[in-house]
């Protein structure tokens, strides 16, 4: 029993958030539709898992990372011809989500007031990157990485000597695609109770902005303007992440209190004696000396294998772990999650996709989800959702595909 | 259902969760619940929460009641107080999740089961609960009893690996970006596993690690792209090694993202610069490939970016509808433009910290509006509220449980 089982998804996510909200809505069960323009490839390829210049255009693997357990169709919404056919599929489905810019759906004559006119019960999630309301920033080009530079999460990353900040991986996009899910999930919950649905309007910086409260706080509060944090966190020390022996090997170790600090003194033994110097002894005296804390905590880090040193910090009830790389995580048992698509257990295996994914990042007992298959190729559930879904014949979609509707 | 400010309606109104939440995961995951309109009660051990004890704090002044993050994250919350570890203590608790649909916490496996408050306990009280765990290394892992905090689950899911400079410590997402991420994705298998309660009457236990959230989208991504080519990229330092541009770039007065994906905003961008034939260059045109010369090419171009200032270059760029944007500093964010005409910004009147901003939604549902109903509660403030009001112990026998301790 998935949780989504009977849903409906159109799903016209590119680049990243959009793509991956349709993936999380896909793993609960719901049956989601991607839908791209007929002909020519979509403009940006987020290749992901694979180097994008190896993959042609319709090989599943393009999207692998982001799209699988979709559905795959083409339909061209700028005529009037597929205008049509998309409010037939929308009058069966239950969610549409979408990260166009602001205004690109109304534009089509697609925003939600059309939709909703032709549904009722449709809840349409608009991730634009600043929000659909007016405002300066309205109508600015961003991507996930500038628009968090926008606002104001990019330049907390970076080292503590440099002021200029260092690239993240993309992290608003996952950001604000969990947000939408919630958005989205409690919207059901609504429309379970009154038959409506309604439109979401996240601007993908607002619900990013969100998880930097701690610093917009201590400017409210106190005027400070935070810059690069390093590894460093308020309140914590040591905070860090520090070298240990071997090529580039390092481990993060956390200490929130004196009795956490006590322990690690205590684990390091005779091979740390300066961590035993009293001025370290208190959270206060730590804070104040952080440098040389660090620094003190480095010398005996270095001299350590990382996993070893992980395994008697632990031991010792102090918070410890190697950083990982691809091969750490793929020898880790921590990371089970890690499974081979080629033993994709989904109801349409189309094509069999020999690539490792990871896996789904919640556990419901017998309801987790499912990874429902590979990635479509483009447009390559046409027949079944026009042809089994709607009920469209085969020579009325031949006459379609022949106008290059879909 | 009590009246409260605002008149629409609530997506999540009747539904009823009890949070044990400590910081910020399981916290903030129940923060998208009550901001939603779920009643949140917040179970807090008697000497609170320890996000009460973080900050920041005006003139920092540590208060109990007056951390910013505290006043964020338990906004539209009730408090009240339970010792956990004590036999009447955990009883009440149960007694609690009787009524509830929704359990939510961070405490780690091996204390919830020494406590005997595993799923088994409530689930014993109330079949239909949703009891949702978030941890740092999950309930299934060999890690499952290890000691983490954001940090080490971030370094753990394999992302830091790409942050930071070679030959430098990588990077974490600061400040506890990987906690936030965990309370999301804990709020969406909450409601997950109450669209499975609608299918099938029955409640559930979920779990997530926070580990494997962050891992699920940035992480493990990086996994399958090794196995596929066998190449291991290092950290990425300013350039992203993904296509070109993608890079952190110095202007005259700060920094500016410089990225784009689409052919002609780069072309626009190149004779914003003065052109010239380094932009025909054969390796520029495959522009996934083209960040491993990034060095030669931005030789042509980073003067001109230095020439001119973050200002000049907002309005250059938004008029050229070039997608590169000004790293700006919380202080530009908070009054930024956009924000105030986006009604973005709230104020809440606290009784001890007073009337203070606090951050807008993240989203904004049509019928049924992201709101803020109340500040953040005293610690207990809700206790006799609860205890008494809705659970019905006697005025005698809360009294005699406050006296012992168990509840405040």
């Amino acid at each position: 029993m998935l949780a989504l089982e009977g849903m409906r998804v159109l799903d016209h996510g590119h680049v990243w958030a959009g793509p991956l909200l349709g993936r999380s809505l896909a793993y609960a069960g719901a049956e989601v539709i991607k839908i791209e323009p007929p002909g020519r490839a979509s403009g940006v390829v987020m290749g992901g898992a694979v180097a994008r210049a190896e993959v042609a255009d319709d090989d599943p693997r393009r999207y692998h990372d982001y799209d699988r357990g979709k559905y795959g169709i083409t339909l061209d919404l700028a005529t009037e011809e597929g205008h049509e056919l998309y409010l037939r599929l929308l009058a069966m489905s239950d969610i549409v989500v979408e990260n166009f810019s602001a205004g690109v759906m109304e534009g089509l004559g697609l925003g939600y007031e059309a939709l909703s006119a032709a549904n009722p019960g449709i809840i349409l999630a608009s991730l634009s990157a600043t929000g659909a309301t007016p405002g300066p920033w309205r109508d600015l080009r961003t991507y996930g990485p500038s628009l968090a530079a926008l606002y104001g999460i990019k330049g907390l990353l970076g080292y503590l000597d440099d002021p200029q900040p260092r690239e993240d991986t993309a992290d608003l996009d996952p950001t604000a695609a969990g947000h939408a899910m919630v958005a989205i999930l409690a919207a059901l919950e609504y429309r379970e109770r009154s038959g409506l649905g309604q439109h979401i309007d996240m601007a993908q910086g607002e619900a990013t902005l969100q998880r930097i409260a701690e610093p917009v706080f201590d400017y409210l509060l106190n005027g400070r303007v935070a810059g690069p944090q390093q590894n460093r966190y308020p309140g914590f020390a040591p905070h860090g992440v520090y070298r240990a022996s071997g090529e580039d090997r390092w481990l993060s170790i956390v200490v929130r209190d004196d009795t956490e600090w006590a322990a690690l003194v205590a684990a390091a033994e005779s091979t740390a004696p300066e961590l035993a110097e009293p001025r370290f002894a208190t959270l206060a005296g730590r804070l104040a000396e952080q440098d040389d804390l660090d620094a003190a905590i480095e010398e005996w880090t270095v001299q350590h294998d990382a996993f070893e040193l992980t395994q008697r910090l632990q031991a010792a009830r102090v918070a410890a772990f190697p950083v990982m790389g691809p091969p750490d995580l793929l020898a880790d048992d921590n990371h089970e999650a890690l499974r081979r698509s080629g033993v994709v257990i989904g109801p349409r295996a189309q094509i069999t996709v020999d690539q490792l994914y990871y896996g789904i990042p919640w556990k419901l007992t017998g309801s987790t989800g499912v990874i429902q298959g590979p990635s479509p190729i483009k447009g390559g559930d046409n027949d079944y959702v026009f042809g089994e879904l709607m009920g469209i014949d085969p020579a009325e979609r031949d006459a379609l595909r022949d106008r290059g509707v879909i | 259902m009590a009246a409260t400010t605002g008149s629409a309606e609530r997506a999540l109104e009747g539904l009823r969760v009890l949070e044990l939440g400590d910081f910020i995961s399981a916290s903030y995951g129940a923060k998208l619940l009550a901001d939603l309109g779920a009643d949140v009660v917040k179970v807090e051990p008697p000497r609170g929460d320890s996000v009460r004890d973080h900050g920041p704090f005006a003139d920092d002044e540590p208060h109990p009641e007056r951390g910013g993050l505290h006043l964020f994250l338990n906004a539209n919350k009730r408090s009240v107080t339970l010792d956990s570890t004590d036999t009447d203590g955990r009883d009440l608790l149960l007694r609690l999740a009787e009524s509830a649909d929704v359990v939510i916490h961070n405490i780690p496996p091996a204390t919830l089961e020494e406590r005997g408050l595993t799923y088994e306990a409530f689930s014993a009280a109330n079949p239909q609960v949703v009891m949702v765990s978030v941890t740092v290394f999950g309930y299934d892992t060999p890690y499952r009893d290890w000691k983490g905090y954001a940090l080490n689950a971030t370094v753990a899911s394999g992302i830091s690996n790409r942050i930071g400079d070679q030959g430098r410590a990588p990077l974490w997402i600061p400040y506890c970006a990987a906690d936030f991420q965990g309370g999301v994705h804990a709020a969406i298998a909450t409601l997950l596993a109450l669209q499975v309660r609608r299918k099938t009457g029955d409640g559930q236990h979920a779990w997530l690690s926070v580990v494997e959230v962050v891992g699920s989208y940035l992480g493990g991504s990086a996994v399958p792209g090794f196995v596929f080519s066998g190449q291991m990229r290092g950290r990425a330092g300013t350039h992203m090694d993904a296509f070109y541009p993608w890079q952190v770039t110095p202007v005259a007065d700060g920094y500016f993202e410089v990225i784009t994906m689409v052919d002609e905003q780069w072309q626009r961008f190149v004779e914003l610069t003065g052109g010239g034939e380094w932009a025909d260059d054969e390796r520029l045109q495959a522009r996934w490939q083209a960040w491993q010369w990034a060095e030669e090419f931005d030789q042509h171009w980073h003067p001109w970016m230095r020439e001119h200032s973050k200002a000049e270059l907002v309005e250059l760029f938004a008029k050229e509808r070039i997608a590169f944007q000004p790293v700006n500093t919380v202080e530009e964010v908070v009054h930024s433009d956009h924000l105030r005409d986006r009604d973005f910004w709230r104020t809440l009147d606290h009784p001890e910290a007073g009337e203070h901003l606090t951050l807008g939604p993240p989203y904004r549902l049509s019928r049924t509006p992201w709101e803020l109903r109340r500040a953040a509660p005293l610690l207990g403030e809700h206790s006799a509220e609860v205890y008494i009001g809705e659970l019905g112990l006697t005025r005698a026998d809360y009294d005699g449980l406050a006296a012992r301790g168990v509840v405040a």
